[in-house]
């Protein structure tokens, strides 16, 4: 049985983990509530892109001359043999279920696309994704072939993909998570379009925590490529919130006063769904044709920062319910520790009384 | 237009990025890079719809300041009352980092001269060479 002054040490310790997870929690609220933001700002860009896209559809011949050809290398659908899948992840733990449930859904498609026979590669993002699947799958091997041109003066180069194994890591973006700059999100949209237009890959996947609000999310698989329906997300997987995590989200929403309601249209968003849709008859500066080559890679680039920018928020909010949790069990067992030590203390006290009235009772 | 028709003479100008809604202000009139060269809009224009290429857009008039953005990509709706500016990079030009644009301008130089017989590839430098290019411009036309 353990004495009065060896509880009172464990207390104070708990306390003090209870103060850390108190503190952890502030400042996930707060980071949380800072994505949030930058994940609404971030919607009339995206909202006005697809507009124009859509509108273009619909006012020119991107079919062939016979109605059924698509013009554009992002619509062309292949059979799907090489599959990419994108998966974001936290950089950091600390964050309940959040980044196992990304790497069990992960696993679960890749499971479902194996049994088909297909060939996936990964491409992780966050240091937790990256730490996934580091040890287990090799990296995808690429040959680099430099061939001299005019004496020199040019260079053409190819790299050229070997693949070895059936499941191989194509790229990582450890780095990507950081600052979640649109830039770097262009770089990677980049690699994904070149290498889905030379027939590298098939289709692209992308397993990401989807973020409406504190109570409103859900671990799902969006299809990002070939595109077959603009402005719409094709989500093949999805995983919902149980009723009990919804609970102690959104207890942990209310103690650290953030709304668990999805944040209203902003006026700029509204604004945003008229772009480029007016009744009127527009002057095209451009050929249509042209205009759309250029807006198909950019409009999957905002796909992918979307998604990156609702994973980011949905990790501070696992974070802030995981850390609110935490807080609340180091209080429960404060609660109990401080009950039994009470309790030893009176029976201590007690006894010594017994002790002094039994001998005096001697007497 | 049956919405917000107003009848100030002043256009209703935002600039949009990834990231935020950069500016939201009026202007008598605005300057856009086209990718076909550059364009400005007044008020009542014709409607239009054009990509921009990499350049300066310029406000005049309004609430606007005169303020002068750098854009690298983006495009534009014209309508009579209001234009709106997507863009996929906009910076102030006193933002620009010089040393950075010349080394993007030399970097385009290396994917010139890497390019082969792609035609895609030497679209690609010739693009990332027009933007480094605009950039010093609109670094160097600010400190003027």
């Amino acid at each position: 049985m353990a004495n009065v002054l060896d509880l009172r040490r464990r207390i104070r310790s708990v306390k003090n983990t209870r103060q850390i997870t108190k503190a952890m929690k502030m400042v996930s609220a707060a980071k949380l509530r800072r994505a949030q933001e930058r994940a609404m700002q971030a919607r009339p860009y995206a909202q006005m892109l697809t507009n124009v896209l859509e509108s273009l559809v619909r006012r020119t011949d991107l079919y062939g001359a016979d109605g059924g050809d698509v013009m554009h290398p992002l619509l062309v659908e292949r059979e799907e043999k090489n599959v990419l899948v994108l998966v974001i992840a936290g950089d950091k733990g600390f964050a309940g279920g959040f980044n196992s449930n990304i790497g069990k859904a992960a696993q679960k498609f890749i499971d479902e696309r194996r049994a088909l026979g297909q060939n996936i590669d990964l491409e992780p993002i966050g240091k937790k994704a990256i730490g996934l699947y580091k040890r287990r799958f090799p990296a995808a091997v690429y040959e680099h072939k430099e061939e001299e041109y005019d004496n020199g003066l040019s260079k053409h180069i190819e790299n050229i993909r070997h693949r070895a194994e059936a499941i191989e890591v194509a790229a990582e973006n450890p780095t990507l998570l950081i600052k979640a700059g649109f830039d770097e999100v262009t770089a990677l949209g980049a690699t994904i379009v070149s290498r889905y237009e030379h027939a590298e890959i098939d289709s692209v996947y992308i397993v990401y925590n989807e973020f409406k609000s504190v109570i409103s999310q859900r671990v799902v698989v969006e299809k990002l490529l070939p595109i077959r329906k603009l402005g719409a997300h094709e989500i093949t997987a999805s995983e919902e919130m149980t009723e009990e995590q919804k609970e102690a989200a959104a207890k942990a929403a209310q103690s650290s006063g953030i709304s668990v309601n999805e944040p209203e249209e902003t006026a700029y968003e509204q604004e945003a769904k008229k772009f480029g849709t007016a009744d009127v008859d527009y002057i095209f500066d451009q050929s249509p044709e042209r205009l759309f080559r250029h807006l198909m890679p950019r409009y999957v680039t905002t796909q992918i920062f979307h998604a990156l920018l609702e994973s980011i928020a949905a990790e501070h909010a696992a974070r802030m319910t995981a850390t609110d949790a935490a807080s609340k069990n180091a209080g429960e067992l404060i609660d109990k520790l401080s009950l039994t030590m009470n309790r030893l203390r009176q029976a201590a006290i007690t006894k010594e009384i017994i002790e002094i009235v039994s001998g005096a009772a001697a007497l | 237009m049956a919405e917000n028709t107003n009848n100030s003479g002043l256009l209703q100008v935002r600039l949009v990025t990834p990231d935020r809604v950069l500016l939201d202000a009026t202007a008598e009139a605005v300057e856009l890079p086209s990718m076909s060269g550059y364009l400005e809009a007044l008020y009542g224009a014709a409607p239009l719809l054009s990509e921009l290429g990499a350049g300066e857009v310029r406000l005049h008039g309004g609430s606007s300041n005169d303020q002068v953005f750098f854009v690298a990509w983006g495009f534009v709706e014209v309508l009579p009352e209001r234009v709106t500016i997507l863009a996929e990079t906009a910076l102030h030009p006193d933002e620009i980092d010089l040393a950075e644009a010349e080394a993007e301008l030399k970097h385009s130089q290396d994917l010139w001269n890497q390019a082969g017989d792609e035609q895609v590839k030497y679209d690609e430098a010739n693009t990332v060479a027009r933007v480094a290019e605009e950039k010093i411009a609109s670094a160097q036309g600010a400190k003027h």
